[in-house]
């Protein structure tokens, strides 16, 4: 590994809020004491900071050397007085064309203190990789939660974690050659080279059996292989291997989306949270921009994350009685959330795959004569959820099935970064919607609700804080709807600035669901990321499955609400910019009327 | 005459137990689409499934002949079964000691779908072969003591005998609702139908069946549901109405036994869709209980309570 | 795309159920396809080209997200084809809100199963101006160039001496400009500019 000192040699870093891009030299108070505790990072990594700056409200950055890499994240992740505080994910990004270095900038989720807005921020820490060594020491030998986001960096643009403790592959196929990185700029995107497979499994501990779990199983609704090894019916040790849906939606993208394109690609990435995707995507580019959106259309917004919540989480209930073969409690609960999405396709024209957002507001305002309707609507399913709970719940053999199977302990969901109703259901007290400030994308700052967290760690206690989400849920809804300000639904958003980043995030009703934005020039989109809950929350399964049985398999796997294709999503949609290529005068008209016609 | 009357129920037995399970499949499926708000499908829905099952060919995974044999002789076992039952006043095929018989056909149902899971290398029919045997193993022995109970009270072990002899004591009233449990947890219904459970372990035995085979094992296991719903309400029904001496009175307690048999699928079915499927674990504990239930029923019964 | 809905629509020919009767017996089942489903007005289904308001601008092919409109010139016969398929399309109505004249059409029809695919899609050809003074054919379409009178103020056309050039190609322009500049010799502006003016003008909206 070669010493960063070497790369300073050649190399300048930008740094917006420091004068001559040093810290150290900078005034620099001022980014520093706005929040708790960044300070006393500076003060611990002063040696190793090579640089900082507030992407935008809450949203801090620090340039740091590669050696310190897991200090300085295991000094956020286990801060004494931040609890909650988690590694999100990590970027990886080819920045050669730039300034001739890779970047990865892994980035945390801070909580000083839980559902205290104005405190809590996000610390992303960016280290530079020299091109022809792009190697930094592994975080994921400490910290669980790098395993996979190493992994994936590892495959996609071929970094080197020095000291993995399991460097397999993860994203790319078996018959994808080494050597072959795809997330890099020099990568042409139709490029798909095919080698002989290359299997690469956990070896099978001694007297076991093994019991392959996919990639085509009933119990899972999507490709996923879980091999789990077991002694009898005791599931002993666990192995993961999927991103079988990994789709490569960049190759639609490549070279033609604009920044309001992506957004409804956004939206594709999940069948059933992608409004929460579409939104967070959305947020990104109204952070970096710097706009406001109308009142209204954070409103709009809200409403509809809510009702999106609200069917997902009786869509769960009800494929989890499905895993223990309780038929009933399936049909009812999928005929409990009908209703909602009846509602929604008169709110926006479609049940799911709403494409009401546009950056920098909504499409569709909410006409008063549907208000009413949702009332009516919001009022059934409490109902038809309340009866449902009394019914599923007083069945014996449902509940004893669910009670004290797949526990996740604190710590274990603690260090794995683990997320959402998942999370929650472990204790740990954290909801993006309270945390972070959403407030420039949503309206959640200005309602109430409360957020429930459990203790038990089983799948009950996952079926409980999901109902009891649901239920708050529909509180908000109806708040929402009172409170509802008129005016405008949008305000249109000229010309991106070029290389800016920021972070949009929701809570989905998996867990947080982040997407990072880097623009490019022309309106373009450099670098996009999307990090769905589920990949957090999946590399734990192994950890739930251990000691419980192969019956229970199905349902702690479900419990945990995996979406197989949000994890594997589209990796980015990467644009080359800056590639002179001499038109026709044909495409050259073309790209003249293309360009009017967005905005 | 009295040939003609007992060929002719005989026939009218074997009639009902060919042809009937898959209604009463159907009408399970019915009353289970009721209960979730559904139309579902006709009642002679599970008949179009065989049908066609019977008319795809199967892909064998193996050579073994055991697993090309193991459903033909399931089906031969189930009907084997349902032919040594009352029907009216005739039992088709009369051994006598019909009990032990009966109790060893019945099983050879489950025994050969257990065997024929054993026969492909895959791990899902393992694990649904050993979930059986394990089912079976726990509670065969309970419904041996339950047929010693009854054996004891009618002082038989034919069953036409024993259903016509029996006398009531408490000990048999236990021994009813203790063998509607265990029948239940034989004929594989949820929450019991842990071995062929799907989203766990695909089907278990029959994941690897298709087609032919797989519809002569679905065929079979209906058959025996029917035959041990069957056994039970005769046991409910024949001994209290007297003696049968003419083939009218036949004809209508088989009537009976048909009607009561229709009646009680849908409260098999209701109690299928109300409930989700146990763990091995708790199956195990449950049918080791009522083991020792049985044990204080038989004791019971010998002290001639 | 008008065919597209015979197959569900011979389904419905065959009337087996009773839609009122059926509901009270069982409220989640729907005889669908038997009967017709309520679509709300709000309802974003497939959208159709009108082809009597399409001017061929290609705005809606700049919007489309999934590629589902496709622009092609096809210059030898003159003739710019706009082309929909509707198993591409994602429903997003981009194309319907930055259509200039309300040619995209919604509609509330989501039933595309068919067992032809070439009835998903739509093809509106349009006829592209004509350059007499070169002899080719222009990249806008006549429709485009009328709508561009429509909508410019006489004032602008007169400016820019618009009516002469604008059924002129590129090329015929820079050739007429150059020409131009060599006659008025000492010009302050550059030639590209004035290519570039007229360039915009002749564009579409």
């Amino acid at each position: 590994m070669v010493n960063t000192k070497d790369l300073e040699a050649h190399f300048e870093f930008e740094c917006k809020a420091c004068e001559n891009g040093r810290c150290a030299k900078a005034d620099v108070n001022s980014i520093l004491s706005e929040r708790k505790g960044l300070r006393d990072f500076y003060e611990a990594f002063k040696e190793h900071i090579k640089g900082c700056k507030r992407m935008t409200y809450g949203q801090y950055q620090f340039v740091i050397d590669r050696e310190v890499l897991p200090e300085a994240v295991l000094w956020w992740h286990n801060h004494p007085e931040f609890k909650e505080t988690h590694l999100s994910t990590a970027v990886g990004t080819d920045e050669r064309p730039l300034n001739g270095h890779f970047v990865y900038m892994p980035f945390l989720n801070v909580q000083v203190e839980f559902a205290n807005e104005p405190e809590n921020y996000w610390v992303f820490l960016r280290t530079y990789l020299l091109a022809d060594d792009p190697s930094f020491p592994s975080v994921a030998e400490k910290l669980p939660a790098a395993l996979w986001i190493e992994r994936e960096v590892k495959d996609l643009l071929g970094f080197k974690p020095v000291n993995h403790p399991d460097p397999r592959r993860l994203i790319l196929p078996e018959d994808w050659p080494e050597g072959v990185y795809p997330l890099r700029k020099d990568m042409d995107y139709r490029h798909s080279p095919i080698t002989e497979p290359k299997v690469e499994f956990k070896e099978k501990p001694e007297d076991t059996t093994l019991v392959p779990m996919g990639p085509a199983h009933m119990g899972i609704e999507e490709p996923a292989h879980f091999r789990l090894f077991v002694k009898g019916e005791e599931i002993v040790d666990v192995d993961y291997r999927g991103f079988y849906s990994h789709r490569g939606i960049e190759k639609t993208g490549e070279g033609r989306l604009t920044y309001n394109q992506v957004l409804f690609l956004a939206e594709r990435i999940c069948g059933i949270c992608g409004y929460q995707h579409s939104v967070s995507y959305a947020m990104a580019v109204e952070r970096l921009a710097d706009v406001d959106i109308p009142d209204r259309a954070r409103y709009i917004r809200t409403l509809l994350l809510e009702l999106e919540r609200i069917h997902n989480h009786l869509l769960w209930v009800g494929i989890a009685a499905h895993m223990v073969g309780y038929d009933t409690g399936f049909m009812h609960a999928w005929r409990i959330r009908e209703p909602v999405m009846w509602l929604v396709e008169r709110l926006t024209g479609n049940r799911k795959q709403y494409g009401m957002n546009i950056v920098g507001g909504v499409r569709r305002d909410i006409l008063d004569y549907r208000k009413e309707e949702i009332l009516k609507v919001v009022k059934q399913i409490r109902e038809g959820t309340k009866t449902f709970l009394d019914v599923a719940l007083n069945t014996n053999t449902f509940i004893k099935r669910a009670e004290g199977v797949g526990i996740l302990p604190y710590k274990v969901a603690k260090a794995y970064s683990v997320l959402g109703p998942t999370a929650r259901a472990s204790g740990r007290k954290i909801d993006v919607r309270k945390d972070q400030a959403v407030k420039t994308a949503t309206a959640y700052n200005e309602i109430d609700f409360k957020v429930p967290v459990y203790k038990e760690g089983d799948v009950l206690a996952r079926v409980l804080v999901r109902m009891d989400e649901l239920f708050e849920s529909l509180w908000m809804v109806e708040q929402l709807i009172d409170q509802m300000p008129g005016g405008d639904i949008m305000v249109p958003i000229g010309k991106l600035p070029e290389y800016e980043e920021a972070l949009g995030f929701t809570e989905a009703h998996r867990g947080e669901v982040v997407h990072y934005v880097m623009t490019g020039e022309k309106n373009k989109v450099y670098r996009w990321k999307v990090r769905a809950p589920t990949y957090n929350n999946l590399p734990a399964v192994p950890e739930m499955l251990k000691g419980y049985h192969v019956a229970d398999a199905p349902l702690i796997i479900a419990s945990i609400d995996p979406c197989y294709s949000c994890t594997e999503r589209v990796q980015f949609v990467d644009v080359n910019t800056g590639k002179v290529k001499v038109l026709t005068e044909a495409e050259f008209n073309e790209l003249s009327i293309k360009y009017k016609g967005v905005f | 005459m009295e040939t003609a009357v007992k060929l002719g129920f005989s026939l009218a037995g074997i009639i009902i137990m060919l042809f009937l399970p898959p209604y009463l499949d159907g009408i399970a499926r019915r009353v289970k689409a009721r209960l979730q708000y559904r139309r579902g499908p006709p009642l002679s829905q599970t008949w179009y499934d065989l049908r066609k099952l019977f008319g795809m060919p199967s892909v064998k995974p193996t050579k073994k002949a055991l697993f090309t044999w193991a459903p033909y002789i399931a089906l031969a076992s189930a009907i084997s079964a349902a032919l040594l039952l009352p029907y009216g006043n005739v039992v088709p095929v009369d051994f006598g000691y019909n009990l032990v018989v009966f109790f060893y056909v019945v099983l050879m149902v489950s025994v050969f779908l257990m065997l024929a899971g054993l026969t492909v290398q895959n791990a899902f029919s393992h694990l649904g072969s050993a979930r059986e045997m394990q089912v079976i193993l726990t509670v065969e022995p309970l419904i041996a003591i339950l047929y010693g109970v009854l054996a004891y009270n009618s002082g038989s072990l034919d069953l036409y005998t024993i259903m016509t002899g029996l006398h009531l004591t408490p000990s048999l009233v236990l021994t009813y609702i203790l063998l509607a449990y265990a029948l239940y947890v034989e004929s594989g219904f949820v929450p019991f139908d842990i071995a062929e459970a799907e989203q766990e372990v695909i089907g278990g035995p029959l994941s690897e069946y298709s087609g032919r085979l797989l519809g002569v094992f679905y065929y079979a296991i209906y058959i025996k549901r029917f035959a041990l719903l069957w056994f039970f309400i005769s046991l409910l029904t024949l001994p209290w109405i007297g003696p049968i001496g003419t083939p009218e009175k036949a004809a209508l307690v088989l009537a009976l036994q048909f009607v009561l048999t229709v009646a009680f699928y849908p409260i098999i079915a209701a109690l299928e869709a109300t409930n989700a499927r146990l763990r091995i674990d708790h199956v195990v504990k449950m049918n080791t209980r009522a083991f020792f239930a049985g044990l204080i029923i038989l004791a019971m019964a010998f002290m001639g309570w | 795309m008008a065919e597209s809905a015979s197959y569900t629509e011979k389904l419905k020919r065959w009337d087996r159920f009773k839609a009122e009767k059926f509901s009270k017996k069982a409220p989640v089942t729907t005889p669908y396809p038997f009967i017709d489903i309520e679509k709300p007005p709000e309802y974003r289904g497939i959208p159709h080209i009108n082809p009597e308001k399409c001017i061929g601008c290609g705005a809606c092919v700049n919007a489309c997200p999934p590629d589902a409109l496709i622009m092609e010139w096809d210059k030898e016969h003159g003739v710019k084809r706009l082309t929909y398929n509707a198993a591409r399309c994602i429903r997003c109505a981009r194309c319907i809100e930055v259509c200039p004249t309300g040619a995209m059409e919604p509609t509330t029809r989501f039933e595309v199963a068919t067992d032809n695919k070439e009835d998903l899609v739509e093809v509106v050809e349009h006829k592209l101006a004509y350059c007499e003074e070169c002899g080719e054919y222009l990249d806008f379409t006549e429709r485009q160039i009328e709508y561009v009178r429509n909508i410019l103020p006489k004032d602008v056309f007169d400016a820019y001496a618009l009516e002469d050039r604008i059924k002129l190609t590129q090329e015929e322009k820079m050739r007429r400009t150059v020409i131009k500049l060599r006659e008025t010799e000492g010009n302050v502006y550059p030639a590209f500019m004035l290519v570039r003016e007229t360039k915009d003008d002749g564009g579409e909206e």
